[in-house]
């Protein structure tokens, strides 16, 4: 028996899923389930939050500055120090293809008022061109996940631990069993990779899957770069003082291993402190998916990349009917049932 | 604070006189410049604890104790700095004359200062910067093959079990054991009526062992890599200490790595003179290694009682036993009782510090139980031994894809899942008695080989009699500025975060929130007792425990897994990315009216005054010399802008682009040449 009955119920365990459940409840006064992990703290972490990346579509550059200064004083808000912090990546190519790409990146940032300056000595093991980014913002999810979790509580969301009892039906609402009790909501919103590959598998026309891992390493020689974005393939690597090394990227946990140790100067030095694989999503035109997936009717949030928790802001009013025209324009444009065939919002990594 | 010998007298009336020792043959070695006693027999790691050096050095001001598991790597002093040259302290025996430098030991001249220090009982590792405390060789390729039908990870009774049951079966064997002798751990467990010794049962299978020649034995080698078919180890020569890497391939393998000792977490458990129960057994029983001056035991685990009857016996003073049980039952318990040593039911080691003066520790009891007041007066000893259960040693089994799970009635995490090729036995698989790890060896071997399954039952005493393992004892919260609660042993220095203190009353909102606790953060691998601590301290959920376990374990790639590299499809041009962008727009050659070379990525505008990239009529998508390829929305004839950094510059567009077209050429040929 239905006990009650929410607007939304916002499944993934990122902060963009987070943030949105709290500004479904907060910003636009929906009553809100939560279904997702809490487990930043101890577990590796799949992905990074960044509030830029190696975008070239201008619209979406638009899009991300113009929700920007809502999504920083939000999470400053709720997170406070040590939850997020400035950073200036640094974005490498080394093939002939990305190298152009990283070329038009660098321009439509510099069109957008970014810093975004060549650099002539890249790091030591590293090979090809690369740009710095400045004054990008980086999320400590570790931290923040912790100070999210306390806001939803103070929206009224409701927090269930996982989704594994969701039930989805056809027209996009579901239901939840908790302790006995069930739990409607009108809408659901799977609001990344995860949550997307745990409920709806195969169903994904324009989505494929793919293997990716992160590889945690220790005892490496810290380099001065905070955060380097490998455009070839797809890897990220964080090194943070004192925190280690955490290399994320497309391939098994040997190839994202192997690609580090390439990385790191002194290779005696190199102390794997962990590793996970799991999968990703991914369009074929290499851009979002965002919106309601063919028969299910359920509303996905899918390969995003870095920059998604700060769009929350925009992604909230966009499920709530009242985004603005320019972001109406931009996520339809990212249905999850659109033609990629002739793609007019292809990114970096489209596969022909 | 000076060393003082830490040798208990030889003796044949006591166990503990150092059964692998020589006694007849002493000899000198040298470690960082100074000069050690030691016997025929020891390790390094041994002949240093028994010099009185207890101290691996200061980890933020606070000494920490030289363990097995918390030992600096060394290297012979004419290898320094080469990592194929280290050593591991605990599995290297001693030989006279013998110079060894820690890892990345830095040598310095000998002013009176460092005479001082050389005869204090550290080792003066700075741990918080040093590289001391690495296994160089971890990241080194393997410099030897072997191979065999089946390998045995770990001699204890379950590994010698399997070795013996595989070599029955003709298979070619090869037995690999961390501890320069086989063995393992079980002695200090005793035995049950009707059962052998363990010194009988073990002295059997080791000449069964030596009699099997299908067997190859490896001892003072750690297998610290393992998948699917091949595994890595790190050993040690016994005759010459030079270390060797190795990878040996094996159709089958057994893990039988025993359980590792679980540390109770209390500010100061790791200060110099705490010790394990099982470390401290293994150092008495086969180095004749016990500190002089009183002891006491606290131990949620009935061995440990057992332990400081062997230990009154070899003449140390043991003053007491806490017990984190409430009631706790075991023929040791009453055997202890018989031997007139105070136990103390309930009570758990609230907090240790360095003591005032003369002993080595300030020891504070509490009771177990939460929410009862407990202060009782602080005991001051030369020697805490501490037991906080048993995990099953399962870092090789998570390394090869094994999975766990978390047992909350036991508080440990028992292996889950199946791993093609590779089976646990003994304590590793959840065993808890001898006779249990002995037939978990050979139906190790019956699963491996699709026999028949060999049923293992494990006969335990009923609990009545015997109290099982209580969860490993928590202290107090460690407060700031004082010694830290470590979770575990290891070199990962993982700690219980600092109790917050009030400074304010709480009811004022900016009272600073206590930071988050992040064991994701750490950059070191998460070891089984630390994750053990962390679900029992609530920093880790049980049910995520053992995905925890399986991330955080330290895998060094054995190579030839890799993916191998996609074939890349063409890349169209203009590049996907740019597909719709600017609606109308076609490949036409531009050059720009003044000479210079435009920037790929560069947008293009239609008038000079436009830079915002919404209104971009184009891009530059190749650039040769001064002549570039624009995909634009414009004509062949007419002038447009390219945004370069700081100001506008006006191109002409030439001409259509053709897919190979010469672009110096094409400047000559269109509607806008000059």
């Amino acid at each position: 028996m239905t006990s009650s009955q929410a607007d939304f119920a916002v499944v993934g365990s990122t902060p963009l899923a987070r943030l949105l459940a709290g500004l479904l409840a907060s910003a636009h006064g929906k009553t809100v389930l939560f279904l997702g992990e809490s487990h930043a703290a101890y577990r590796l972490p799949q992905g990074i939050d960044l509030s830029l990346a190696p975008i070239t579509r201008p619209e979406t550059w638009f899009l991300l500055q113009s929700v920007m200064p809502e999504s920083l004083k939000l999470i400053a808000r709720i997170g406070g120090r040590g939850t997020w912090s400035h950073i200036d990546p640094l974005l490498v190519a080394k093939g002939e293809e990305h190298r152009e790409a990283l070329a038009h990146v660098r321009q439509m940032a510099l069109g957008f008022g970014y810093g975004a300056e060549p650099v002539s000595r890249l790091p030591s093991g590293v090979s090809g061109e690369g740009v710095l980014l400045r004054d990008a913002v980086l999320l400590h999810r570790a931290a923040l996940e912790a100070k999210l979790d306390q806001w939803l509580t103070a929206q009224d969301v409701r927090k269930v631990p996982g989704s594994d009892g969701l039930v989805l039906h056809a027209d996009g609402s579901g239901e939840v069993s908790v302790e006995g009790t069930t739990l409607g909501c009108n809408r659901v919103v799977l609001a990344d990779d995860q949550a997307v590959l745990q409920h709806l598998g195969e169903q994904l026309p324009l989505l494929r899957r793919q293997q990716s891992s992160t590889v945690f390493a220790a005892g490496v020689e810290r380099s001065r770069i905070p955060l380097m974005l490998q455009l070839d393939t797809a890897l990220s690597i964080l090194n943070q003082p004192g925190r280690g090394m955490v290399a994320t990227g497309s391939g098994s946990i040997l190839d994202v291993a192997e690609q580090l140790r390439l990385l790191v100067a002194q290779q005696e030095n190199f102390q794997p402190a962990g590793q996970s694989s799991f999968d990703t999503l991914a369009a074929t035109d290499g851009a979002p998916a965002l919106g309601r997936l063919g028969d299910t009717a359920v509303d996905v949030l899918a390969g995003l990349g870095p920059t998604g928790a700060f769009l929350a802001p925009a992604i909230a009013r966009w499920l709530c009917g009242s985004a603005s025209s320019t972001e109406a324009a931009w996520f339809e444009a990212r249905h999850p049932m659109r033609d990629t065939a002739a793609s007019p919002v292809a990114e970096i990594g489209a596969q022909p | 604070m000076s060393s003082r010998s830490a040798r208990l007298a030889s003796g044949e009336k006591h166990p503990f006189h150092g059964q692998v020792l020589d006694r007849q043959k002493p000899i000198k070695f040298q470690l960082d410049g100074r000069t050690f006693s030691a016997f025929s027999g020891d390790t390094v790691l041994s002949a240093v604890l028994a010099s009185g050096v207890d101290t691996a050095g200061k980890l933020h001001n606070h000494p920490v104790a030289l363990t097995s598991s918390h030992a600096p790597s060394i290297v012979a002093a004419n290898h320094a700095n080469d990592p194929h040259h280290a050593l591991a302290m605990e599995r290297t025996l001693v030989s006279d004359g013998a110079e060894y430098l820690t890892w990345g030991h830095r040598p310095v001249s000998l002013g009176l200062g460092a005479l001082m220090r050389q005869r204090g009982r550290s080792l003066g590792i700075d741990l918080a910067s040093s590289k001391a405390m690495s296994k160089p060789w971890l990241g080194l390729p393997a410099a030897q093959e072997m191979q065999a039908d089946l390998a045995v990870i770990g001699g204890g009774v379950a590994g010698m079990s399997a070795a013996l049951a595989a070599a029955a079966r003709g298979l070619g064997v090869l037995l690999v054991e961390a501890q320069p002798q086989l063995g393992g751990s079980s002695r200090l467990f005793g035995r049950l009526d009707g059962e052998a010794t363990p010194d009988e049962a073990i002295d059997l299978l080791r000449l069964q062992i030596e009699q099997a020649p299908s067997v190859t034995v490896l001892t003072s080698a750690e297998v610290y890599a393992l998948q699917k078919g091949k595994l890595r180890l790190h050993a040690v020569g016994l005759e010459d200490a030079k270390p060797s890497i190795v990878d040996v391939s094996a159709r089958h393998m057994v893990v039988a790595t025993g359980a590792l000792e679980r540390l109770p977490v209390f500010p100061g458990n790791r200060l110099p003179g705490v010790v394990g129960a099982l470390e401290a057994f293994e150092l008495a029983y086969h180095y004749g290694v016990w500190p002089t001056g009183p002891a006491i035991v606290a131990t949620s685990s009935s061995p440990a009682y057992r332990l400081a009857m062997l230990a009154r016996d070899a003449g140390a003073a043991v003053a007491r036993i806490l017990d984190s049980r409430l009631a706790p039952q075991s023929r040791f318990i009453e055997f202890a009782k018989a031997y007139g040593i105070t136990m103390a039911a309930g009570t758990v080691v609230g907090s240790a510090g360095a003591a005032a003066k003369g002993a080595a520790l300030s020891v504070s009891p509490r009771l177990s139980t939460e929410g009862l007041p407990s202060h009782e007066p602080p005991l001051t000893v030369d020697r805490l031994v501490v037991c906080g259960g048993w995990q099953p040693e399962l870092t090789l089994w998570h390394i090869a894809g094994g999975e766990s799970r978390w047992n909350a009635e036991l508080s440990r995490l028992e292996p889950g899942g199946v791993v093609e090729g590779i089976a646990l036995a003994g304590s590793a698989a959840g065993w808890l008695t001898r006779s249990a790890c002995l037939a978990s060896g050979r139906s190790a071997v019956a699963q491996l080989l699709g026999e028949k399954p060999i049923a293992v039952q494990e006969s335990l005493i009923d609990p009545i009699y015997d109290t099982p393992d209580g969860p490993a004892p928590v202290g107090e919260a460690p407060q700031e500025g004082g010694p830290s609660a470590f979770l575990d042993g290891s070199r990962a220095y993982l700690v219980r975060p600092f109790a917050a203190v009030k400074t304010r009353p709480g009811w004022l909102q900016f009272n600073s929130p206590p930071p988050v606790w992040s064991l994701a953060d750490t950059p070191h691998p998460l070891e089984l007792s630390a994750i053990a601590a962390g679900v029992q301290l609530g920093a880790i959920p049980a049910e995520s425990a053992g995905i925890v376990a399986r991330e955080r374990v330290q895998v060094v790639p054995l190579g030839g897994a890799a993916s191998a590299a996609l074939d890349k499809p063409q890349t169209p041009f203009p590049p996907a990315y740019l597909g719709g962008r600017y609606p109308g727009a076609e490949l036409l050659v531009a050059n720009p009216v003044e000479p210079r070379r435009l920037n790929v990525g560069a947008l293009v505008y239609a008038t000079a005054d436009e830079s915002n990239p919404l209104h971009a009529i184009g891009v530059i998508i190749r650039s040769q010399g001064e002549v570039a390829v624009a995909l634009v929305n414009g004509t062949p004839g007419a002038t447009v802008f390219c945004r370069e950094p700081g100001r506008a510059v006006a191109i002409r567009l030439v001409t259509a682009y053709r897919d190979g077209m010469d672009l110096a050429a094409a400047l000559g040929s269109g509607a806008g040449a000059p």
